[in-house]
């Protein structure tokens, strides 16, 4: 059974921001909500590096855990998803949350929090799979039609990959061996390593 | 014994709960979604290696800025990695909601304890029936007003504290959803009128509870609780003066934390909000287990004590009893009314000569 993750290589990332945007108008968020963001380190100097973040779909997954609703559950892909039937919106998650990816859109009155939105890997949430009341809460199902998150898919750099963790692995292992380091080992590329793999 | 428990605010309060807690345990399954969201078998714990482990461990590890900036425009989105946040959740379920029940359970086994051991706190010579005025038609309904809204926002902060150990198990995921969302809704709208009745007590209440001479004997004699006799007092005693101060104190904290975690938009970081959680939930376990105190020494623990915040008047034994220097002044003033004027002044004049039952009864 797949495990499935998201890995964004930071040495490919060029922070173009179409994952982003990929994501909003897959799903048709609202404004003020953003499921994944870029985040730049050092940006303009030197070693500056660019993260795709959103959910990383944790095995041990914080949100989870701090739910007073106990709204989050776990696919048999590995995914976190939760329910927005059950969600109260109390941000507990968005505290607990180690990448910051829970969203609350702002509802009624003194901008309470609604119900919580995140990524859902492109699978949807618990309802029928591209059921009108799935797409409406939780955006497209890609995951049921066979394809991967959408933010991945069309990452020019190829720097967001999204998919089973062991097949992921394999591509970053390749990535590293070729870099002769790791990820942010900065100032050691592919020319200067020694070992192709 | 049960006839007095019959006529305390106690059970007036316990027989609307009740009946409240039936009527909505009535029409709420109607309400309800269907069964439990689906849950697949996913083997929970078990950790497949995250290709990005390494590289989220440097960014944690390595000596540089885990800050930075994003296009994306929101509350910390610069933030790679929120470093408290497990912390702070794990606390939160190690501490508050493992130990809230068992302080909250423990505090009123002891009062039960000492209610089967020691009895009513009664008055020497029991009650008179000559009544002496204490408190105002707006602090009293000051009181009731700061009481009912403190009552009914420690309920809810309870459910959404401890309901997913508790409530889970007995309701299923969505009805409790039902339940925690009104709870969320009820305790956001309550808070800031529990603010507003906190200022309002400050205002009426601080001048007369400040300490001063002789308060200090009142807490070195146990408040007359232990041992033989009633200590000395003036309006309000030693241990009011306390409770009133942390109500104050502890009550303004609350409020506080609550206002910084109520309103999102003022752009407050996490960090913030983990703290006012937590000062939020400690301050709000302190004052319920205190409060239950109050409670009970207010309603079946002591004689008399009630009646002040009930009609506004209390017996001049009582006063005697526990607020000897302010029922001194009382005596000096001639502020004492017979059972008769008593009685004509609530409207229900006495025939008999039984003048102590009749004004006791209220």
């Amino acid at each position: 059974m797949a495990r499935m993750k998201f890995y964004c290589d930071a040495e490919r990332c060029v922070e173009c921001n179409a994952c982003v945007t990929a994501c909003k108008n897959e799903h048709d968020i609202p404004w003020g909500v953003n499921r994944r963001r870029v985040v730049t380190i050092k940006d303009g100097e030197q070693g500056e590096r660019s993260l795709s973040v959103a959910c990383m779909h944790c095995s041990d997954a914080p949100c989870a855990m701090v739910c007073p609703v106990d709204c989050f559950y776990t696919t048999s892909d590995g995914i976190v998803l939760h329910d927005k039937d059950i969600c109260i919106g109390c941000g507990y998650c968005f505290y607990a949350c180690p990448f910051g990816a829970p969203q609350f859109p702002e509802s009624a009155a003194f901008s309470s929090r609604g119900k919580m939105d995140k990524c859902t890997f492109c699978a949807g949430g618990p309802e029928d799979d591209n059921s009108s009341q799935e797409t409406t809460k939780y955006g497209r199902n890609r995951l049921a039609e066979g394809k991967l998150p959408l933010c991945a898919e069309m990452c020019s750099t190829k720097a967001l990959l999204a998919g089973d963790a062991d097949v992921l692995s394999s591509i970053y292992r390749k990535r590293v061996i070729n870099r002769g380091a790791s990820a942010f080992n900065w100032g050691v590329n592919f020319n200067n390593s020694k070992i192709q793999g | 014994m049960l006839d007095s428990f019959r006529s305390s605010i106690l059970y007036d309060v316990l027989k609307l709960t009740s009946t409240l807690l039936l009527v909505f345990m009535l029409t709420a399954p109607a309400t309800a979604g269907p069964g439990p969201p689906k849950r697949p078998d996913f083997p929970q714990g078990v950790s497949t290696t995250n290709p990005g482990n390494d590289l989220w461990r440097e960014v944690r590890q390595r000596d540089l800025p885990v800050t930075g900036t994003s296009q994306v425009k929101g509350v910390d989105s610069g933030v790679l990695i929120n470093v408290e946040g497990d912390r702070w959740a794990r606390f939160r379920i190690d501490n508050p909601v493992r130990h809230a029940p068992t302080l909250l359970v423990a505090v009123v086994l002891v009062l039960l304890a000492f209610y089967v051991l020691r009895g009513k706190v009664g008055i020497e010579g029991g009650l008179s029936g000559r009544m002496v005025f204490r408190f105002t038609d707006y602090e009293r309904s000051l009181h009731w007003c700061l009481a009912i809204v403190f009552l009914f926002l420690a309920i809810t902060g309870l459910i959404l504290l401890l309901g997913r150990t508790l409530m889970i198990p007995l309701f299923g995921h969505h009805l409790f959803s039902l339940i925690a969302s009104a709870s969320k809704e009820g305790h956001n709208l309550f808070g800031p009128i529990f603010l507003v009745s906190l200022l309002l007590m400050l205002v009426s209440f601080a001048r007369r509870n400040i300490y001063e001479k002789g308060d200090l004997t009142w807490l070195l004699k146990g408040g007359g609780i232990v041992g033989k006799g009633h200590v000395s007092g003036g309006f309000f005693n030693m241990g009011e003066k306390s409770w009133y101060w942390l109500v104050i104190l502890v009550g303004l904290a609350i409020s506080i934390s609550g206002l910084i975690l109520v309103f999102p938009n003022f752009g407050q970081g996490r960090v913030i909000m983990m703290v006012s959680n937590v000062v939020h939930v400690f301050g709000a376990i302190v004052l319920i287990a205190v409060s239950i105190g109050h409670m009970y020494l207010g309603s079946i623990g002591t004689e008399g004590s009630s009646e002040g915040m009930k009609s506004g008047y209390v017996d001049i034994n009582w006063a005697e009893a526990h607020h000897d220097r302010w029922a001194k002044t009382c005596h000096e003033n001639d502020e004492i009314l017979s059972a008769e004027e008593f009685a004509r002044l609530q409207g229900n004049p006495i025939d008999s000569g039984d003048a102590t039952t009749g004004a006791a009864n209220d």
